[in-house]
């Protein structure tokens, strides 16, 4: 899947990046997302002020997508422990982009280490593949 | 530290899909990729309304909106804050961005569905590299502007202004065009389509680059990439084709039923696309195209390029079209006849299809399968073998439209539909606006 989130600012600025993997321990009810340090400052700065998030999940080879929007419970830096699974998670996205057509070292080359863990508590789950159901509320 | 949008233009191809975060007025955020973002001017860029969903009303509640794009060569990211300003429904970037969307869904069944609402503007407040993004740089082997390149292709330029200028019948004038577009420009899969004023569809004149000719496929206006350039008239330039096609059929695969999808003529897995209008005037004469599979083929430069030559084309074939038949002229010299061991060949004209087929394969149809059928009666009945345009035109039983009947290009295709299928006859250019048929081994006529 290719992760990116969404947050705004206090005074309503929007901001975003990629994030790197998600695990989910309880069928999305809660979701831990890992974001790079290096390209996450204004996000976790937004999140400590507003705590809200969207997370969209896309998978590149067919643009099926969805969103995930909710109230972000913790946010702390990924522990050694969590290092091998998001470089894991970097190569099975280089892939993904490899099956449409772009290098598998770009994928490598994208920085995730080291990344912040940002828990969130999953409110809503909207479809978001293209099309006239996108934006339809699954939960 | 901002960045110009020209420093960056390179992400707005819709190579990689980009993203845009907005917010409602309560402060939830919104994320969604868009498949291109379109540069206005330097200042400001558009995003394509395809659908009244969240994005659109979000910016009705906050207009600030935050959008990252990639470089598609060194997969660099960049991220722009912009600010909503309005949504333009008509015009020239409406235009522009709807033709896109169109032919796109157009080639994936999905005319009617997939449509461009809204060019929604956006002012850009401020633009920078995303560091830290990437943990190494990615090599930038994209071809540069060089003097000598700039020389290589004015130089083109001169070539092919001249070959129209001095070609001495369409067929010439269309293979030297695309000859020299492979030769200066580099376009290897290039191909003309001519309109058929009579039927109203698009019909391949000439092509270079592909293992078949594909002289005679037809094309209905407003189908796929190519009819849509037709119908509108606005030129198409796009890049990461296989994206726009898959995000098209996402679409479709989520709507349901659809009509069939129209094969996309010429290469099977292009990845990049540059389709102009011929016109001259508010005529349409056609269409020209070029596809790669290189995805970032052809960058501004190329669409300049092409757009200066297909207007030079438009005008020679408008001018080759309206030369009278009796003008003093020099033939093209006819290609040396191919060494064919004459077989014996059966000819069926099907009457309620408007066809004729040879030996059991399609050869051609409408006018010029009917032309093709008097001549071949007239050789077998009376064993005539030369004709003359004039009387081609004043017979009422072929269909031709009184003006603008547009008999060249008509013999030019009844010529290479026969050098390709039944090389035993032939229609061999004499004189201006004369002919002859030849004929090797015996022909056999059947009428159903």
């Amino acid at each position: 899947m290719s992760l990116f989130v969404g947050t705004v600012s206090p005074d309503g600025l929007p901001a975003g990046c990629r994030a790197i993997a998600a695990t989910s321990p309880d069928q999305l009810k809660t979701i831990t997302i890992y974001l790079p340090m290096a390209t996450s400052r204004d996000v976790v700065s937004n999140i400590a002020s507003t705590k809200k998030l969207a997370i969209v999940g896309t998978y590149p080879p067919d643009h099926s997508a969805m969103q995930l929007k909710g109230t972000t419970t913790a946010v702390r830096l990924a522990t050694d422990d969590e290092r091998e699974f998001l470089t894991y998670r970097v190569e099975r996205f280089g892939d993904i982009l490899h099956a449409i057509g772009i290098p598998r070292r770009v994928a490598k080359a994208i920085n995730h280490w080291p990344a912040f863990a940002v828990e969130m508590k999953v409110e809503e789950v909207f479809d978001q593949t293209p099309g006239p159901n996108a934006g339809v509320s699954l939960r | 530290m901002t960045l110009q949008l020209s420093e960056i233009s390179r992400c707005f191809q819709g190579v990689v899909p980009s993203i845009v975060v907005t917010s409602d007025a309560n402060g939830t955020p919104n994320v969604t990729f868009v498949s291109q973002v379109h540069q206005v001017d330097d200042k400001h860029v558009a995003l394509s309304c395809q659908f009244f969903n969240k994005t659109r009303r979000n910016l009705d509640e906050n207009p600030r909106a935050w959008i990252e794009v990639h470089d598609p060569v060194t997969l660099q990211t960049f991220r722009m804050r912009i600010r909503f300003l309005r949504s333009e429904k008509s015009g020239p970037l409406f235009d522009s961005m709807s033709v896109r969307i169109q032919a796109i869904a157009s080639h994936t069944g999905m005319c009617g569905v997939f449509r461009l609402i809204a060019a929604d503007v956006f002012a850009v407040e401020s633009v920078e590299k995303n560091e830290g993004f990437l943990t190494e740089v990615m090599p930038d082997d994209s071809e540069q502007v060089s003097v000598e390149g700039l020389r290589h292709e004015v130089r083109g330029l001169q070539y092919v202004s001249e070959s129209i200028n001095r070609a001495a019948c369409l067929e010439a004038l269309l293979e030297a065009v695309l000859e020299s577009l492979d030769k200066y420009f580099g376009f290897e899969h290039t191909m003309i389509l001519l309109q058929d004023e009579s039927t109203k569809r698009l019909v391949t004149m000439a092509s270079r680059g592909y293992g078949v000719s594909g002289v005679g496929a037809e094309v209905a206006i407003g189908d796929g990439l190519i009819g849509m350039v037709a119908r509108t008239r606005h030129l198409l330039r796009i890049s990461g084709l296989h994206l726009e096609l898959t995000y098209g059929r996402t679409i479709r695969r989520e709507h349901g039923g659809m009509t069939p999808e129209v094969p996309l003529p010429g290469l099977p897995d292009a990845q990049s696309a540059l389709v102009i209008p011929l016109v001259v005037g508010d005529r349409l004469l056609g269409v020209i195209a070029a596809e790669d599979r290189d995805p970032m083929r052809f960058g501004e430069w190329d669409e300049t390029y092409l757009h200066v030559i297909a207007n030079q084309i438009a005008l020679g074939v408008d001018r080759m079209l309206e030369r009278d038949d009796d003008e003093p002229g020099v033939i093209a010299p006819t290609p040396a006849a191919v060494a064919v061991v004459p077989n014996r060949r059966t000819f069926t004209f099907y009457a309620n299809d408007d066809c004729v087929f040879v030996d059991d394969e399609y050869l051609i149809r409408n006018v010029p399968g009917r032309i093709l059928w008097k001549l071949l009666r007239e050789f077998r009945s009376d064993g005539r073998t030369e004709f003359s345009n004039r009387e081609l035109r004043v017979d009422e039983s072929l269909g031709l439209p009184a003006i603008k009947d547009n008999l060249e290009s008509r013999l030019i295709l009844l010529r290479k539909r026969l050098t390709e299928k039944c090389p035993e006859v032939r229609i061999v250019p004499t004189a201006r606006g004369r002919f002859a048929l030849q004929v090797d081994g015996g022909v056999e006529l059947v009428e159903r």
